[in-house]
């Protein structure tokens, strides 16, 4: 999130680097909390699945819908899933009106890496008819207001719009697509619940999930997307290094970290 | 084939009981919630929810002019960018937008131009932001209700509020406040905006068949209409303030 550009004074800058040092955060939190966080389910009326998730006062809303048509040809059996992202114009001054830029482009593509990565959809049973049908499910993510982060809180909103869908469920009958009269749901299409964590560096310090006044000062930003027990996805931004023991340790606490807050959020309660 | 199940309307519009298909009455408006001020980085910003329609607006401004060659020396200029979610329609909408919604983003700027003061921002502009999240019938008038709020909400000087309806006729029977079925299956869809200063129309649309006798009946029925919906807007502006008196007696925020 690095071309962003705004002014920031330095004596802000060196105030939230020397609270930083002392191991403290410019709102009150330690070095790896995160701020609070929200998730609604079934918010869009006219969406398969949907999701409003806060964190801290980052918003953002999520919306799944879906159309059948021909699988790309080296996956004849596998439906597909894509990720967009857009970052309006009334979320923040920073974000201005017309195709998708940098920022936005880079917001989509690391929530689908580390959700393609996850074996969190189960593309296989998005097939209607190999060869011939699947799904394709568009989960667009739409940031409302920027305060810092977005990465992680689109990750948790796409995976909630994801386990709250409801997909009318189609089956082949002489070369036509018909409606069974049941719905696919978040429980046939979702498999592992994955989570993408964001570190900020500024100097040599390192903490979790940036606001905005420390995204916008920070060297760079590490994001690593997890499941339980397995890596899916890193992207580092910005212009930091890492050292490798610093990425070591940030991949072993991301794991701690999103066993804990997937729990806490408990995605599965909204299955329908 | 994009899709599997169809958007079909039904053939009746109207219960057996006589009741719309969502349960009201010819003339009843949908349920209608408005807030102010929900979104922090704005300068003014609301959130409708009128239905099954949500949308939030929010307004930045007076800032200074992108493009340069679009200032105006003598007055600020208004900018109205009305668009959609993907996801906020039956079937995906594209992400870029369309002709319908630069078309809506007009008609609403020149229907909010004539209770601002432009002329005392020079060289300025402000800026609106619509985003129909969830979308049910009506949504331009939504958005032109709501894009007034964000502006009062803003602080930048109105002659008045401006409030917006669409009137329709199905199955041969004038109503008020369209949804999205009725819309699609209606008979006529007349859209209007009152400027409260002068209490005229400053948003008009139509489309449809209707007789004189039907379109001046309709026009009465929506001065009713519009006017509950003012009192709804000006509830939600008080309300803003309302409640920060309530947190400063409860002693939240020291005296």
């Amino acid at each position: 999130m690095m071309n962003i550009k705004r002014v920031i004074s330095t004596i802000e800058k060196n105030y939230i680097l020397s609270n930083l040092k002392k191991g403290e955060r410019i709102d009150g939190r330690g070095l790896w909390d995160y701020r609070d966080w929200t998730v609604k389910c079934d918010v869009i009326t006219s969406a398969e699945g949907s999701s409003e998730v806060t964190l801290g006062d980052t918003k953002v809303i999520t919306g799944l819908k879906y159309e059948v048509g021909p699988p790309f040809p080296d996956l004849p059996n596998e439906g597909v899933c894509t990720f967009m992202a857009e970052l309006l114009p009334l979320a923040s001054p920073l974000f201005e009106r017309g195709p998708p830029d940098e920022q936005s482009i880079e917001l989509a593509r690391v929530v689908d890496r580390g959700i393609r990565h996850a074996d969190c959809v189960q593309t296989k049973k998005l097939c209607i008819k190999e060869n011939e049908m699947v799904y394709i499910l568009f989960v667009d993510i739409y940031v409302i207001n920027y305060s810092g982060n977005l990465i992680d809180a689109g990750g948790i909103s796409a995976l909630s719009a994801l386990i709250s869908s409801q997909i009318p469920e189609g089956k082949w009958v002489d070369g036509n697509v018909e409606w069974t009269g049941n719905y696919l749901t978040g429980e046939t299409i979702v498999n592992e619940l994955p989570m993408v964590v964001t570190y900020g560096k500024i100097g040599d310090m390192i903490f979790l999930d940036p606001s905005l006044p420390e995204e916008l000062v920070c060297d760079g930003m590490l994001s690593i997307s997890v499941t339980e027990n397995k890596l899916a996805s890193i992207q580092k931004s910005g212009t930091a290094t890492f050292s490798m023991e610093e990425i070591e340790m940030l991949v072993k606490k991301s794991m701690e970290l999103a066993k804990k807050i997937i729990k806490e959020l408990n995605l599965w309660q909204y299955k329908r | 084939m994009p899709l599997i199940i169809k958007d079909e309307y039904p053939e009746k519009l109207f219960r057996e009981d006589g009741k719309r298909l969502d349960g009201r009455d010819k003339h009843e408006l949908r349920p209608i919630k408005m807030e102010v001020g929900v979104l922090e980085n704005a300068d003014g910003s609301a959130y409708l929810e009128w239905g099954n329609n949500k949308i939030y607006a929010a307004v930045y401004g007076p800032r200074e002019v992108h493009p340069h060659h679009l200032a105006k020396p003598d007055k600020g200029i208004l900018r109205v960018f009305y668009r959609m979610a993907t996801f906020s329609v039956f079937e995906r909408k594209r992400p870029a937008p369309g002709r319908r919604e630069k078309e809506i983003s007009m008609v609403v700027t020149d229907c909010l131009d004539p209770v601002l003061f432009l002329e005392l921002y020079p060289g300025t502009s402000f800026e609106v932001f619509i985003n129909v999240m969830d979308a049910d019938g009506g949504t331009r008038c939504a958005s032109t209700t709501v894009a007034a709020l964000a502006l009062a909400d803003a602080g930048i000087p109105m002659r008045s509020l401006v409030s917006a309806v669409a009137m329709g006729k199905i199955d041969g029977e004038l109503i008020t406040d369209l949804s999205g079925i009725e819309d699609k299956a209606g008979e006529a869809d007349l859209p209007c905006a009152i400027t409260w200063f002068n209490e005229e129309l400053s948003l008009l649309q139509f489309d449809g068949t209707m007789d004189i006798k039907e379109f001046s009946e309709c026009l009465v029925l929506a001065k009713e209409a519009l006017n509950k919906i003012h009192e709804i807007q000006l509830e939600a502006l008080k309300k803003k303030y309302i409640d920060i008196q309530e947190q400063y007696k409860g002693g939240e925020k020291g005296a």
